[in-house]
């Protein structure tokens, strides 16, 4: 995909902005221009949380989504205001055991065990960074190699390790595709 | 320290605080609020690292007296808020208009009025800015729709602030001032400074209003051993108050003459696709970006638009509004409020054009998508 938009959705807390600000960093990094906008409540945890980009090869017109191409949610809270605005045909990536309820429609669903995969790494804070590494293993958004450096790049030191197990889970799920639909 | 220029990722925030700093400030002054307080939290890192001054302030009202005394101090001085507190502003905003004192002042604006909507985006300052003081007053208005755009802009207040000799505002939306682009960041050093016109020569006979070319008084700079006075009332040239008509009526007509004659250097307006345009869509901020895209999506269905974006929001740029639109029947303003730059839009057309309003006042920023259907219901109805 070569313009497209993209929004991580969540509960506040999920490390949703970080997601964003990394694939952000690492489509730069691959020459196209993106526009980051969020929006979350006035509480340090929980709440509707969402980090939106809109990614194009040349200049950005509106920086805002109007249609998405990927959908990422972690948590059920933004699946009913989320779904009205998927493109026919968007790929939406959920958390099994968090964002279990996913409407009918026309588009890409895969279902996968995201938190689940965190926790077995042991921290299930892990699971934005195991989102990221099913959009690598899928391929349609960015290089899975960009991705990678970014976190290197990007995530303490300390967290590092966790982070890259995390991505690396996440390219397994989604090089296997997930269960689909 | 970088030669080149470098690309960062920034918020329309930090790129506004930032954008200060390239372009001289060395002093901030503020009182945090929503959606404006990154300016604030960058300003308190980068200031202290430029060797400036940053002040977190009791109130909006102390803010802006202490970036006035700054200014008079000979410092480039900034302050930033959002709608509630640029009301506590404006007293000061009219002394710094009256005696003529630089300074740049942000507004990033919200829902309002009063408390309103904190978080959520607004262009409901857009006659405030310009009117929001008491009485005839000069000042200047820049309206940035990008976040790249926030940062040449804020550049550009402190020129046009320290070149003229009045306060500068610099006005944007909350989607703006959160929004995340890459911006081209000029090597340090790079970015041309302006300096403020300060006296030279000889002290007896230094007027700190003097009436020159160009219509700017020479400033005294502290420490040069020149003898200034500066008030709010209505001064002579010496700085001393005055109620003798034609006296208030000189000063009063030198004062706002200082933007007719410097027009050029003042105004800044993006035209797009207006020269063959039937519709003209108008628009600042945010509602300009969904303005763009519409008005590209009119054009791929043979629908002749263009889009008229005043980056110099106040003094609106009348003539270059009236070429772009030489050919138009209707103009469109879109704006987040309930209709405020129409106003001056009618104004300028004065009954010889269709002027349509969407005016948009739920929290939420216009749609490309409603721009786009209005063009076509006008465009189909011709």
């Amino acid at each position: 995909m070569e313009n497209f938009e993209i929004r991580f959705g969540g509960s506040g807390g999920q490390g949703l902005q970080l997601s964003a600000r990394l694939l952000a960093d690492a489509l730069i990094r691959e020459g196209r221009k993106v526009a980051r906008s969020q929006s979350y409540e006035p509480t340090s945890r929980g709440g509707l949380s969402r980090a939106d980009l809109v990614v194009a090869a040349k200049r950005i017109d509106y920086p805002l989504i109007t249609a998405l191409d990927v959908l990422v949610l972690l948590d059920q809270l933004p699946v009913a205001v989320s779904m009205p605005l998927l493109r026919p045909g968007a790929l939406v990536i959920a958390d099994a055991r968090r964002a279990g309820e996913i409407p009918e429609g026309d588009h890409d669903l895969h279902l996968l065990p995201l938190s689940e995969s965190a926790l077995a790494l042991g921290n299930e804070r892990a699971t934005n960074i195991v989102a990221l590494g099913v959009l690598a293993g899928l391929g349609e958004v960015c290089e899975h190699d960009t991705l990678e450096t970014v976190i290197r790049d990007g995530v303490p030191p300390r967290f590092l390790d966790l982070n890259l197990r995390a991505f690396a889970k996440g390219v397994e799920l989604g090089e296997a595709g997930g269960p689909g639909r | 320290m970088p030669s080149q220029s470098t690309a960062r990722d920034l918020q329309g925030n930090q790129a506004c605080a930032l954008g200060a700093v390239a372009a001289g400030c060395r002093f901030y002054a503020g009182y945090p609020i929503t959606p404006s307080s990154e300016i604030a939290e960058t300003m308190s890192v980068e200031m202290p690292r430029a060797g400036g001054v940053f002040v977190q302030m009791e109130d909006e009202i102390a803010s802006l007296g202490a970036v006035l005394g700054a200014s008079m101090g000979g410092a480039k001085a900034m302050t930033a808020t959002s709608g509630p507190g640029f009301s506590l502003k404006q007293e000061h905003i009219g002394y710094g208009a009256g005696a003529e004192i630089p300074c740049v002042i942000v507004n990033v604006m919200r829902g309002g009025p009063s408390t309103g909507l904190p978080t959520r985006p607004s262009q409901g300052d857009i006659m405030q800015s310009r009117w929001g003081t008491h009485g005839d007053h000069s000042v200047i208005v820049l309206a940035p729709a990008s976040v790249p755009e926030i940062f040449s802009e804020t550049i550009r207040a402190f020129a046009l602030s320290e070149r003229l000799r009045l306060p500068v505002i610099v006005l944007y939306d909350e989607v703006i001032g959160h929004l995340v682009e890459t911006v081209e960041i000029p090597a340090p050093g790079t970015v041309e400074v302006a300096d403020r016109k300060w006296a030279t020569g000889a002290a007896e006979s230094f007027q700190p209003y003097a009436v020159t070319d160009d219509l700017v008084p020479p400033m005294a700079r502290p420490g040069d051993g020149y003898r200034t006075h500066t008030t709010g009332l209505t001064h002579l040239e010496s700085g001393f108050p005055t109620q003798e008509p034609e006296c208030v009526e000189r000063i009063t007509r030198r004062i706002s003459g200082k933007l007719v004659h410097h027009r050029e250097l003042i105004e800044s307006y993006e035209a797009a696709g207006c020269e063959d345009a039937e519709i003209v869509v108008c628009a600042i901020g945010i509602s300009a970006r969904a303005a763009r895209r519409a008005v590209n999506a009119a054009r791929a269905q043979g629908i002749k638009a263009g889009l008229f974006r005043p980056i110099t929001l106040w003094p609106f740029p009348e003539s270059a509004f009236k070429s772009a639109t030489a050919s138009a029947r209707t103009i469109i303003v879109a704006e987040l409020n309930a209709g405020q730059l129409v106003l001056e839009i009618e104004r300028l057309c004065g009954g010889a054009r269709q002027v349509e309003s969407i005016a948009r006042v739920d929290g939420e920023p216009i749609e490309p998508a409603e721009i786009e259907a209005k063009i076509r219901e006008l465009s189909s109805h011709g």
